[in-house]
């Protein structure tokens, strides 16, 4: 038998459970709406039991721990997932900044009265414009208005090249310092991390049980870090937690023991590499990943494509007009100065006298159009170095290309977003806080505290009859 | 599954932004009648689209050259009418001319012959925006140049045109060389319209030489050489006017051609980029009433809570 002043004290321990139990339901309350909170369990069992002459007789409750749900293996899936969708968000918004960048649209409503096919004025009308100029001359090679028509339109096609690089080299730039402060975020979350792993170690270290809530925030972090550049993490018995990039460690349970760095690997070229080593760290996921993956490939390939358009077309332009004679019978002119899409200019010297365009095959025939047809025709030339294409047809499958890099990454976002989304509900089925299950909690709780009290009051009650008797 | 407050909200919200998503697709598609405006919504059709925009360009470009080449033809077209009224009232004279005129006759004859030389040589230096016409692609300057007498007749000219023309191109790979040449006396190449080695033609000259035999009141030789010059210069002036009635003929062919090659271009485009309005409403107001439900149940059960019913 357990006595009147033992019961007294079972029921201030079950008094005490309950509290706590409402105090875990009012803390998973209070965190509805923390992303980063797990919700948290009062675990409870009955108090050791004492001895009696029936047998060990039950004394009682006591709180053991407070447990909180989490499934590890799901939240190193979403961890690996961020990493793979910071990837694919960062490659579809860079993407989409390109194609932005590159300035073309289908636009099939007709909104110029003077042209019967309406578009976007991009490059595939600059293209146009240049090749219907030398089409016009080739009808009136002497007119001086034709000769100013084509002037201008060889220049707003240069202008048009300039800008389309000067955009995308800014894609470039944009890219490069994105690159750099995703580093430099990474290397905060990375201090951030170790000094986390030392409060939980020291916590966790001296009375047991776990650090809930550092563990919480060390969680977002590392999904943060993941969203950035793609971690591999090992727990440690002591509640540490090694984190490593690529195959390089750079935490070691509370010591950071490397940082990143970009460094340039040439041509502007910005790459990442751990400090302590020389070469480039191997990504393969997070948002800085994804940065290089467009600069280095869709972005590459489109600065690539319309230089060689624009070199290409210099060259051919060139080596037609140069063995031209202009009005006066001059020659050995160029139409286009420069190499690439960045450099593309019309020749300043047949900007201030457009007669000096050389438009015919013989000296001292105006009428002569021979250079100026020569020119035209070369919009349905097949250029060998253009993979045989057309100047146009090599410009709408450079427009093609990116446009497939978008789509598909497109689809991949959408695709993996899903996956993300289902991680996402699965963590949120078991680790989230529900108000109703909380509301019940609190309420069996307080109905708990009350009956505890009550017995509280029945064992006084007692206690005053058998020191009141007579 | 366990569904929990928040989880179920940011379902609710995801849900939600997908439909509104779809909705502002279906509604741009509507109000801009295209299914493809950037690249990346049909890449492969965008290739299409914009080689055939190219293509549809340069073949409004072909039909504007078609347009400048049938204006140049028209204008030949009238000064070589001119030319044929001339050599028309050239023919008159010089079978008027014979041994029962009297001199006086002969002389008015020559003074109207005089001035028809004169005509001619304005003809042969007709001018189409500012080109020459007939001094082949020497165009910058006039092709013929009159030499006179004290008494203003013209008594020699000279071709100072070249014999090349220039060829234009009015469909793909097919270019044509319209122009025609004051002279050519090198026995290949375009004939030419005043002088011509080939069909014996040579219209100033013949002009020339009935104006002297007028003057000198030689109509032997008016009918034994004038006469029969004269004849051939018609012939080769028919012949020009011929040549210019079928080149106006094949140029109104060929810009029919890029009509409707044009029409058939646009309608290929449309074909690609072109919204089907009638499915995309139809999609659009599915849409509409998926998001309506959506809202309606969510704000419903969103409302509700255990909260609700303790006291």
């Amino acid at each position: 038998m357990l006595g009147l002043f033992a019961t007294l004290n079972l029921g201030a321990r079950s008094l005490a459970t309950q509290q706590q139990g409402s105090e875990v339901a009012g803390q998973n309350l209070a965190n509805v709406n923390n992303p980063a909170y797990s919700r948290q369990r009062l675990a409870i069992s009955t108090s050791l039991p004492v001895p009696s002459m029936i047998g060990p007789q039950g004394s009682g409750v006591q709180s053991v721990a407070i447990v909180q749900l989490r499934d590890a293996l799901l939240e190193r899936q979403i961890q690996s997932e961020t990493s793979v969708s910071g990837s694919l968000a960062a490659q579809q918004s860079a993407l989409q900044n390109v194609q932005t960048q590159l300035g073309e649209q289908i636009n099939t409503q007709n909104t110029d009265a003077n042209s019967t096919v309406a578009g976007q004025y991009g490059l595939a009308q600059g293209l146009s414009d240049l090749f219907d100029g030398f089409q016009r001359l080739s009808t009136d090679p002497g007119s001086p208005s034709q000769r100013q028509v084509l002037l201008q339109g060889a220049q707003g096609l240069a202008s048009q090249f300039n800008q389309v690089a000067s955009r995308l080299d800014g894609v470039r730039t944009t890219l490069n310092n994105s690159i750099q402060s995703d580093v430099d975020q990474s290397n905060s979350l990375l201090t951030d991390i170790a000094k986390l792993n030392q409060q939980i170690v020291y916590s966790e270290a001296g009375r047991g049980g776990t650090a809930n809530d550092l563990r919480d925030l060390r969680q977002q972090k590392i999904e943060s870090l993941s969203k950035l550049v793609n971690v591999t993490t090992v727990s440690q018995p002591n509640g540490g937690l090694d984190v490593s990039i690529g195959g390089v460690t750079l935490l070691s349970g509370i010591s950071q023991t490397d940082r990143l760095e970009t460094y340039d690997a040439g041509g502007g070229q910005m790459l990442v590499r751990a400090q302590t080593a020389a070469t480039p760290l191997t990504l393969t996921g997070g948002r800085i990943e994804g940065n290089i993956n467009v600069r280095d490939g869709a972005l590459a390939t489109l600065q690539a494509s319309t230089n060689q358009l624009a070199a290409q077309l210099i060259t051919e332009v060139n080596a037609i007009h140069r063995g031209g004679y202009d009005l006066n019978g001059g020659t050995g002119l160029d139409l286009f100065s420069g190499t690439d899409a960045a450099s593309i200019r019309v020749n300043a010297a047949l900007v201030t006298d457009p007669s000096r365009l050389q438009m015919s095959g013989v000296p001292g025939a105006a009428g002569n159009n021979s250079v100026a047809l020569t020119l035209a025709q070369l919009a349905n030339k097949k250029v060998s170095t253009l993979n045989d294409q057309t100047f146009s047809q090599k410009y709408s499958a450079t427009v093609a290309q990116l446009g497939q890099s978008l789509s598909s990454m497109n689809d991949q976002v959408e695709n993996h977003s899903a996956v993300s989304r289902m991680l996402e509900t699965q963590r949120n089925s078991i680790s989230g806080v529900s108000l109703d299950e909380e509301m019940t909690d609190l309420v069996k709780y307080q109905k708990a505290f009350q009956a505890s009290a009550r017995l509280i009051n029945v064992v006084s009650e007692m206690l005053e009859t058998v020191v009141n008797l007579r | 599954m366990r569904v929990t407050s928040n989880g179920f909200s940011n379902n609710l919200v995801t849900q939600l932004n997908q439909l509104l998503e779809r909705q502002n697709r279906l509604q741009t598609q509507a109000a801009t009648g295209q299914k493809v405006t950037l690249p990346e919504d049909d890449p492969a059709a965008v290739r299409r689209i914009l080689d055939l925009q190219a293509e549809s360009r340069t073949n409004t470009q072909y039909q504007g050259n078609i347009a400048r080449l049938k204006e140049s033809a028209t204008t030949t077209f009238s000064a070589l009418q001119g030319f044929k009224t001339i050599s028309d009232r050239a023919g008159e004279i010089a079978t008027l001319a014979d041994g029962l005129k009297s001199r006086e006759e002969l002389n008015a004859y020559a003074t109207e012959v005089g001035n028809l030389i004169k005509q001619a040589v304005q003809l042969a230096n007709t001018k189409d925006r500012g080109n020459f016409l007939f001094g082949g692609t020497r165009n910058d300057g006039p092709p013929y140049v009159a030499t006179s007498d004290p008494d203003g007749r013209v008594t020699s000219v000279t071709y100072q045109g070249n014999t090349d023309i220039a060829e234009s191109e009015i469909a793909e790979n097919v270019t044509v060389g319209l122009q025609s040449l004051g002279a050519n006396s090198s026995g290949n190449g375009p004939r030419g319209v005043v002088t011509d080695s080939r069909s014996g033609g040579d219209f100033l000259n013949h002009l020339i030489s009935l104006q002297s035999n007028l003057l000198s009141g030689n109509v032997a030789a008016i009918a034994a050489t004038d006469r029969p010059q004269l004849a051939r210069d018609e012939e080769n002036i028919l012949h020009h006017i011929s040549a210019n009635g079928v080149t106006q003929s094949r140029l109104e062919t060929t810009r029919n051609l890029a009509e409707s090659r044009g029409f058939s271009l646009n309608a290929r485009v449309s074909q690609e980029a072109d919204a089907d309005l009638a499915q995309t409403l139809v999609q659009l107001s599915q849409s509409q009433t998926a998001y309506q439900a959506a809202l309606q149940s969510g704000a419903r059960l969103l409302g509700n809570s255990l909260l609700d019913y303790l006291r």
